[in-house]
């Protein structure tokens, strides 16, 4: 029971109060890139869960069973976790173009986009080597710990995201002072939306 | 070298990274609540920039067009590597405030978008200008952002542990400049301000 009201904790801390868009900033070009079109924030914000959860339980077994004991994990890190980022995603876009191209067709164009993708680097190495992100506890997460949290900061990542589409899409036809037509006006938008997830801060202590 | 100039200007106007092509975004409103970590901020990425678009347009002819985005982000990841050491030796403070944006400029897409964009196709001189510009005008705006940030969000302005200017004692510092929605907002007026400025350049050039 103790372990299920912490894992629900982990997960809702990781999804609304330290909500990786935005309360840490991290991922924001996606954010403001792709949010002005409803259909292709489904499609981001599904691809991003899918990656994320295989980038997060790779880069777990690395950093655990071979960085850690082979003592090189301080300075090989980062292009340890981008290579097994990058390779995962070039081997799901291939595997999804042969077995399921309808699957491929829903998510193919946002997979190369996810390289780049702060927020999957962040969540990875965040489960894989704890500290590093000051997001939650520091904690020292077991595996099954480490993909609940993962899922926590997709959803949380994918929910912000599609708020935004949402108001976004109603911004597209408010009338609006000339100069800041577009892009300034998504990133006031974005404020106040994140003016909202402030209130959130400090829940259960988190 | 009028070339090397315009390539130059570029970046600092018309092609600036942040405000008209709106990458690297994350680590920019992150950082930027306090003048010396934006400062140092700035010059970390004109180094990870300038030396992998050398690096980049030097092998650009061996570079296979298949697997050139994981060459590219090893390359990147290297050199990143490099500045995180770096700091973490001999700058700690620094560090200390920069934390996890130092490893996640790998993700920049500031650096991955021009070594695709500009070094992949472009010779070693004419990388060089790219890199220093946009590299240069990321800073500028980062700093730019930080300087407002700090002043009116603290009352004042610290470098390197001496006080630049303070604002009177009277002054109450509105705290939410300082946290998220701020630096959204705010970051929203400026690119305002900066479309109007390279219209009016367009305008003039024209």
């Amino acid at each position: 029971m103790h372990t299920i009201a912490n894992l629900g904790l982990l997960f809702i801390g990781a999804a609304l109060i330290n909500n990786i868009l935005l309360t840490r900033f991290i991922a924001l070009c996606s954010f403001i890139g792709i949010s002005n079109d409803w259909q292709t924030s489904v499609g981001m914000s599904l691809s991003v869960i899918f990656v994320m959860m295989m980038a997060s339980t790779a880069t777990w077994v690395v950093w655990n069973y071979l960085l850690l004991p082979l003592g090189v994990g301080e300075f090989l890190y980062i292009p340890a976790f981008i290579l097994i980022i990058a390779a995962l995603v070039q081997f799901v876009e291939m595997y999804l173009r042969k077995y399921s191209p309808m699957l491929y067709r829903a998510m193919g164009i946002y997979l190369p986009l996810i390289t780049t993708n702060c927020a999957v680097l962040a969540a990875a190495t965040e489960v894989a080597k704890p500290g590093f992100f000051k997001m939650a506890i520091e904690y020292n997460y077991t595996f099954g710990e480490g993909l609940v949290y993962t899922l926590g900061v997709a959803a949380g990542y994918g929910f912000a995201l599609l708020c935004f589409a949402a108001m976004r899409e109603r911004l597209d036809i408010a009338p609006v002072p000339e100069s800041l037509k577009g892009n300034p006006m998504s990133f006031i938008t974005a404020g106040l939306l994140s003016l909202a997830y402030v209130g959130l801060a400090g829940w259960f202590g988190l | 070298m009028r070339e090397w100039i315009r390539v130059f200007k570029d970046g600092l106007s018309i092609e600036n990274p942040l405000t008209v092509l709106m990458i690297g975004l994350c680590a920019t409103l992150a950082v930027s609540t306090q003048l010396q970590g934006s400062f140092f901020m700035g010059i970390a990425v004109i180094f990870v920039l300038v030396m992998s678009n050398v690096l980049i347009s030097m092998f650009r002819k061996f570079i296979p067009d298949e697997v050139r985005i994981p060459i590219f982000i090893v390359i990147i990841a290297a050199f990143v590597t490099i500045v995180d050491l770096f700091m973490k030796a001999f700058f700690p403070p620094i560090y200390a405030i920069l934390g996890i944006w130092i490893p996640l400029i790998v993700v920049n897409c500031i650096i991955l978008g021009r070594a695709e964009a500009f070094a992949y196709t472009n010779t070693v001189w004419l990388s060089i200008a790219d890199g220093f510009g946009m590299g240069l005008g990321y800073t500028i705006l980062i700093v730019v952002l930080a300087t407002f940030r700090e002043l009116f969000g603290t009352g004042k302005l610290m470098f390197l542990g001496a006080t630049l200017i303070s604002l009177p004692s009277g002054y109450k510092p509105p705290g939410i400049l300082m946290l998220f929605p701020g630096a959204f907002i705010l970051f929203g007026l400026l690119q305002a301000l900066s479309r109007k400025y390279n219209e009016h350049v367009t305008r003039k050039a024209r």
